[in-house]
């Protein structure tokens, strides 16, 4: 496209793949719970067993997906650029969309750390204004912190009013 | 204003009230059910109970201090924890002031003092003296400390617009509220249903109506709720929207509304995030609006700080009205219509659930052919979805242009966006288009106006003309070389 300006984009860490596994593989076992109350409920007879066996399987596949291939396709479509004037996000993967918030729109931003993050030496940070609130997922903590002093400093620098 | 007062002592009691109010109905059915018991206990739970509301309405009275000091709101609360908050007047979005019923009776008023976000709800007085709200009023909103000057000197430069009689009827007549009136009557019903079905009202409505079949009993029953439903949003749009008028003034507009529960509504130019101009299904064919505006305050009461700034008005006459209440608003430039490949994806969209639900309903029930006019409904509403959407800019406005249900032309400055999201499905990246979202402030959690199918490079270029300009503001005509160039937004 000739006509968008060319900021330079960065990609997300690719330890952000392995959390992200982690985080599904240990998420996505809640899903398992439905055929197990199912066969609880009715037990496992002749017809209930092929139901009950038919959503585990659907379920087992979803979960492979969810912890092989999906954390790898998100982590290959992110992509996000802080300049003095505005934020740009990219991500998704059926639906691609692109994000871009003005910096003087930024009410505020901050860094934020779940245990599994934390055993990985990343964190997330959260960007807020008046009407929406996004986020870069798992950066590294070093990074993170920049990127988050980067932003402040230009919203700063970019200040007006709601 | 400078030293800690309190609200009217009357804020006791209408804090209780409120929240009778707000449990109204739980209490009636309580009531009703309580009564038959005819049990002594009851009654002293009762009783108990308003004692109880009225001790914690005083009490809370009592520790409910305010004062106005430089600027700045100071509210204490609380009655064992002690609550104080600070509102600087520079944050105040909306300044709304209501006098309910009960306040009427002494005199008083409500004011609610909104900033963005949902903190400042608790920012509101219950209780005081109109005169003192209005000195809260000017206190909070003026930029100089001489405002009774400038208030004087601007006097001629008020402008008032109110609702004629005939008009105010059209909007009750076709209120959009009808399906909200619709729900509330179910909830009405489902509580008191166990009472009626053990009366011997269907009985009674049994032997009235003999020899019928259900269906014609339920088509009857049917009829009589889209009536009453119709009736309730009928005198609810013209009780909240009678009396209406919007005051025109140099920094602010006053928006005065409802016939028992007086609302006066306060917004200042410089806090409008967008204006949107809605054309209900019904209203549309007889040539109607009505026009709102979004503001960061907390707005009504589900938080999404849309205010009506004219509740109907003659849709050849919409611009005018504009141009005279946010003169600072481009109204009309020139805009993109959809692609014509968008049209079938938008026939698609509104079509395929419900055909794909209806197919085997038919063949299963034998249903009657007439079902197949559901689908060409939808057909039509897909069709008039993609008619009615188009995007427009021009020199840091833009026209968001979309229906849902009624047909919404948002327009939205450059300096109030949020941000913009420019998102692609697999089919549309097939196709080339793609669907814009833009962010506003309003109320708690923003409000969103999105066109879909764009051409995937007028995505790209609405998104370049957001973009905070580095260079010289260059001119750009970008429709110039399109054949879907449309005037926006062609209300004549």
């Amino acid at each position: 496209m000739c006509y968008m300006k060319n900021t330079p984009f960065h990609k997300l860490p690719p330890r952000a793949i392995r959390v992200w596994q982690m985080g599904s593989a240990i998420g996505n076992l809640f899903f398992f719970g439905i055929p197990a109350v199912y066969a609880a409920v009715f037990g496992t007879g002749s017809f209930h067993f092929w139901i009950v066996l038919a959503t585990s399987i659907l379920i087992l596949g979803l979960w492979i997906f969810t912890v092989a291939f999906l954390p790898f396709l998100s982590w290959k479509n992110w992509r996000y650029a802080v300049d003095s004037n505005e934020i740009d996000l990219k991500r998704g993967v059926l639906i691609k969309s692109r994000t871009l918030i003005p910096l003087s729109r930024v009410q505020h931003v901050d860094t934020r750390q779940g245990p599994l993050l934390r055993w990985y030496n990343l964190a997330t940070v959260t960007i807020s204004t008046a009407a929406t609130t996004h986020e870069i997922p798992a950066l590294d903590v070093v990074i993170a912190d920049r990127v988050r002093d980067q932003i402040s400093k230009y919203a700063r620098l970019a200040e007006e009013d709601v | 204003m400078f030293d800690f007062q309190r609200q009217h002592p009357v804020a006791a009691v209408s804090r209780a009230f409120s929240l009778i109010k707000g449990n109204l109905v739980t209490i009636i059915v309580f009531l009703v059910v309580g009564a038959r018991s005819e049990s002594f206990p009851f009654l002293w739970w009762i009783g108990g109970g308003f004692a109880f509301l009225l001790v914690a309405g005083v009490a809370n009275w009592w520790r409910f201090l305010f004062k106005i000091e430089e600027g700045e709101l100071h509210i204490k609360s609380g009655i064992f924890v002690r609550k104080n908050l600070y509102l600087s007047k520079d944050r105040v979005q909306v300044i709304d002031i209501t006098s309910g019923v009960i306040e009427r009776l002494f005199g008083l008023v409500r004011v609610d003092i909104q900033t963005a976000g949902s903190s400042s709800r608790e920012a509101a007085i219950d209780a005081i003296s109109l005169d003192k709200a209005r000195e809260i009023n000017r206190l909070l909103r003026d930029e100089d400390a001489d405002s009774e000057q400038s208030e004087k000197e601007s006097v001629s430069n008020v402008k008032e617009f109110s609702l004629p009689s005939k008009e105010l009827l059209i909007a009750a007549s076709t209120s959009g509220s009808f399906g909200i009136a619709l729900s509330i009557l179910a909830t009405v019903f489902s509580q008191v249903e166990p009472l009626i079905s053990e009366s011997q009202l269907f009985e009674y409505l049994f032997d009235v109506l003999p020899s019928q079949t259900d269906f014609v009993f339920f088509v009857t029953v049917v009829v009589i709720f889209v009536v009453f439903a119709w009736l309730l949003s009928f005198f609810s749009t013209l009780f909240s929207y009678g009396n209406f008028s919007l005051t025109v003034k140099d920094k602010e507009m006053v928006i005065t509304r409802g016939v028992f529960e007086k609302k006066r509504v306060t917004v200042p130019y410089n806090r409008i995030q967008a204006i949107h101009v809605a054309e209900g299904m019904i209203r549309q064919p007889l040539g109607y609006a009505s026009m709102h505006l979004e503001s960061a305050g907390y707005g009504d009461e589900k938080g999404t700080g849309s205010i009506v700034l004219f509740p109907l008005v003659k849709r050849s006459e919409v611009l005018q009205l504009l141009n005279e209440v946010v003169p600072d608003y481009q109204k009309e430039m020139d805009g993109l219509k959809l692609p014509k490949r968008a049209l079938r994806r938008y026939l698609f969209r509104s079509t395929f659930l419900i055909t794909a639900a209806i197919v085997p309903l038919y063949f299963w029930l034998n249903l009657n052919n007439w079902i197949w006019l559901i689908p060409a409904l939808a057909m039509m509403w897909g069709w008039l979805k993609y008619r009615a959407s188009a995007v427009g800019w021009n020199e840091g406005s833009f026209i968001f242009r979309s229906r849902t249900l009624s047909k919404s032309t948002a327009f939205i400055n450059r300096n109030r966006i949020q941000n913009i999201t420019i998102s692609q499905s697999p089919f549309q990246r097939w196709r080339k288009l793609c669907t814009a979202e833009i962010h506003v402030a309003s109320g708690d959690r923003g409000k969103s106006f999105s066109v879909r199918d764009l051409e995937a490079r007028t995505g790209l270029e609405l998104m370049d003309e957001i973009k905070i300009k580095k260079g010289p503001e260059e001119v750009s005509e970008p429709f110039e070389n399109s054949n879907r160039k449309i005037k926006l937004p062609n209300w004549n």
